[in-house]
């Protein structure tokens, strides 16, 4: 455990003034003490930032000074300068970009969590009972996980977002619907390797019933592995979803959106290539921060099955 | 060798088999869905101001009207005759349209995925061999970097670069490699340029990891005690058994050089099945959405064949069913 390691013992009193700055020099927190358990500094910054991300989108609304993201608040295209509202500069109509990527993470966080919810619940439910009960159920998991996997992401969505039009209600369920075989297949895999073990054995002697057998005592042992995945697919989301925003087929104008604001500054890229790092800087650390969150959760998962 | 061709045939058509009831699934739901759109098709050819006597006669000519299960079979009838229908507004045969996109849309992928595998197998090999120096760090950070950036982030970061900045390659534009090589050669670098970084990143990661581990095997350890020079070991020892989980990477990878395609190809103009298919989805030409479902799925059923396949002549140990 690093982290324990990083905790000096705080008793013995500091005599001469030299050794007292190498105490507090000691104690200061460092990056390379920043650690998750049996993880990297680079992965702890990643986790801090997904968490920092979080809490930007939900209290966006109540950063004091911040311009509203869908109306003008200065001349169109300026560069990046040392104001808030004009630090990432603005864009072709002189909205302010930081706040646009701000509210754009707000939309893009939300669509991605709720996404996530939908392929989790249902892949959940389907995946444990084709688990458990195998026969049909399980042929349509497979075929179900078969189908998703041989077509590219994006080409689904803009099926069905093309045929349902756009919203954010109608994008959230349509990107959804894309990991439902993913987690399923988890699901099923967990449920199966957790059938035959001695604790269900033991259950089942005990005159358990399905529901428990699946819900009270299988389901707390697929946490780990879905967890594990639930980073990397949610990286995979946010970029379906910038690309659906990109190729303008995403969440409806003026409402802002990480695709869609590097969609329109292409435009003006030639006369004002700064103008595209705030979006671009935004989904790729983004992106970067979910999958390495995920690596950890992988390695984490992986190490504990060799153990046990 | 008729005998020992008799096992792959079987092994190809069971996969064949299997792979029906996905290409069902996606083209009957393709079809359902068409008919959750807004606006009949004949509304839609026809325009505004059509009268119901029209768009009447033109339901009876083409079926547009008819409920979604009699409209899949008909479609299907079509497609087991080789007739994927016209497109709506054009009234081309669709099948003859694919054919030429889908050997441009095939042309990027294929150069992408050489382009990655001549990078990143290498190198892979390399850091493999040498685990925990400094280029072996350098590119594993590399890698989880470009595996972060989108398709399209790509497209527009190089397009300015390259296009915009050095004007070295064209932005927008295409020339068939069999009406002028050269120029054809001109304009799919950009294209190629924007799919390979991504596709580079995610082979390295797994070859290296499969490098890795096959490095750990005790005939490795064996050539190594007997003194056999490391790159000897690597290329007649490592490579191959490690080949499988690549061959594998490469296929499933193809799923993201097709999406990736749709973003290339609308960012430069490419005409290939990706843009095909986003002017489709714009006129809502569902013929033609329809035919490129089928043609995905298709696809990855014979890569799959092909890797299965690819197995086995890698790696004799592996039973072909």
């Amino acid at each position: 455990m690093t982290g324990a390691r990083s905790r000096k013992p705080a008793g013995k009193p500091v005599a001469d003034p030299q050794s007292l700055s190498e105490a507090v020099a000691a104690a200061r927190p460092r990056l390379s003490r920043l650690r998750l358990p049996g993880g990297t500094p680079v992965e702890a910054v990643c986790a801090a930032f997904l968490l920092l991300l979080v809490l930007l989108a939900l209290f966006v609304d109540f950063i004091p000074g911040l311009a509203s993201p869908n109306f003008p608040y200065g001349d169109f295209s300026q560069p990046p300068d040392l104001t808030l509202n004009g630090i990432l500069g603005t864009d072709a109509i002189g909205r302010s970009i930081l706040s646009r990527v701000l509210y754009g993470a707000r939309t893009s966080i939300s669509i991605v969590f709720f996404a996530t919810l939908i392929s989790l619940g249902f892949g959940l439910l389907f995946g444990m009972v084709a688990g458990f009960y195998r026969g049909s159920v399980e042929r349509a998991v497979d075929l179900y996980a078969n189908t998703m996997a041989s077509l590219p992401p994006i080409l689904v969505i803009l099926a069905l977002v093309a045929s349902t039009g756009s919203s954010v209600f109608t994008i959230t369920v349509a990107l959804g619907i894309l990991d439902i075989g993913t987690y399923a297949r988890v699901a099923k895999g967990g449920v199966i390797s957790q059938s035959n073990r001695d604790y269900i054995l033991a259950a089942r002697a005990m005159g358990a019933s399905d529901a428990r057998l699946l819900l009270k005592e299988i389901l707390p042992n697929l946490v780990p592995a879905l967890t594990a995945i639930v980073p990397t697919l949610m990286a995979g989301l946010i970029i379906t979803e910038g690309s659906l925003s990109f190729l303008g087929y995403g969440i409806p104008a003026p409402a802002p959106s990480w695709g869609g604001m590097i969609a329109s500054s292409t435009d003006l890229l030639s006369r004002y290539p700064l103008l595209i790092f705030g979006p671009v800087l935004a989904i790729v650390i983004t992106v970067y921060a979910l999958n390495t969150v995920g690596d950890y959760f992988a390695r984490r998962l992986s190490s504990r099955e060799r153990q046990g | 060798m008729s005998a020992g061709a008799l096992p792959y045939l079987k092994a190809i058509s069971t996969r064949l088999l299997a792979g029906i009831p996905v290409f069902i699934l996606v083209t009957f739901a393709a079809t359902a869905l068409s008919s959750l759109a807004p606006g009949s098709a004949a509304q839609l050819i026809l325009g505004e101001n059509a009268s119901s006597q029209q768009i009447a006669e033109l339901n009876a000519a083409y079926g547009y009207d008819l409920p979604v299960w009699e409209r899949y079979f008909k479609w299907l009838g079509g497609v087991v005759q080789g007739d994927f229908g016209r497109t709506l507004f054009s009234q081309q045969s669709v099948a003859k349209l694919l054919v030429d996109r889908a050997a441009v849309t095939f042309e990027i992928a294929f150069l992408a995925m050489f382009v990655s595998f001549i990078i990143a197998v290498p190198l892979a090999l390399y850091t493999a061999s040498h685990p925990g120096k400094l280029l072996d760090t350098v590119l594993r950070s590399i890698a989880s970097v470009l595996l972060s950036v989108p398709t399209f982030v790509t497209v527009v970061l190089l397009a300015y670069i390259f296009a915009i900045v050095l004007r070295w390659l064209p932005a927008t534009g295409w020339e068939n490699f069999s009406d002028d090589p050269l120029a054809n050669l001109w304009y799919v670098t950009l294209p190629v340029l924007c799919l390979a970084p991504h596709q580079t990143a995610y082979l390295y990661r797994v070859a290296r990891g499969e490098f890795l581990a096959t490095l750990q095997e005790d005939f490795v350890t064996v050539a190594r005690a007997k003194g056999m020079p490391l790159s000897y070991i690597l290329l007649r020892h490592v490579l191959r058994p490690s080949l499988p989980q690549v061959l594998t990477v490469l296929g499933l990878s193809m799923t993201y050089l097709l999406g990736g395609s749709f973003i290339v190809e609308s960012y430069f103009a490419v005409p290939g099945i990706g843009w095909t298919i986003l002017s489709a989805v714009n006129s809502h030409d569902f013929p033609v959405v329809q035919a490129i479902l089928s043609l995905t799925v298709a696809i990855f059923v014979v890569i799959f064949i092909l890797v299965d396949l690819g197995y086995t002549l890698i790696d004799p140990r592996v039973d072909v069913s």
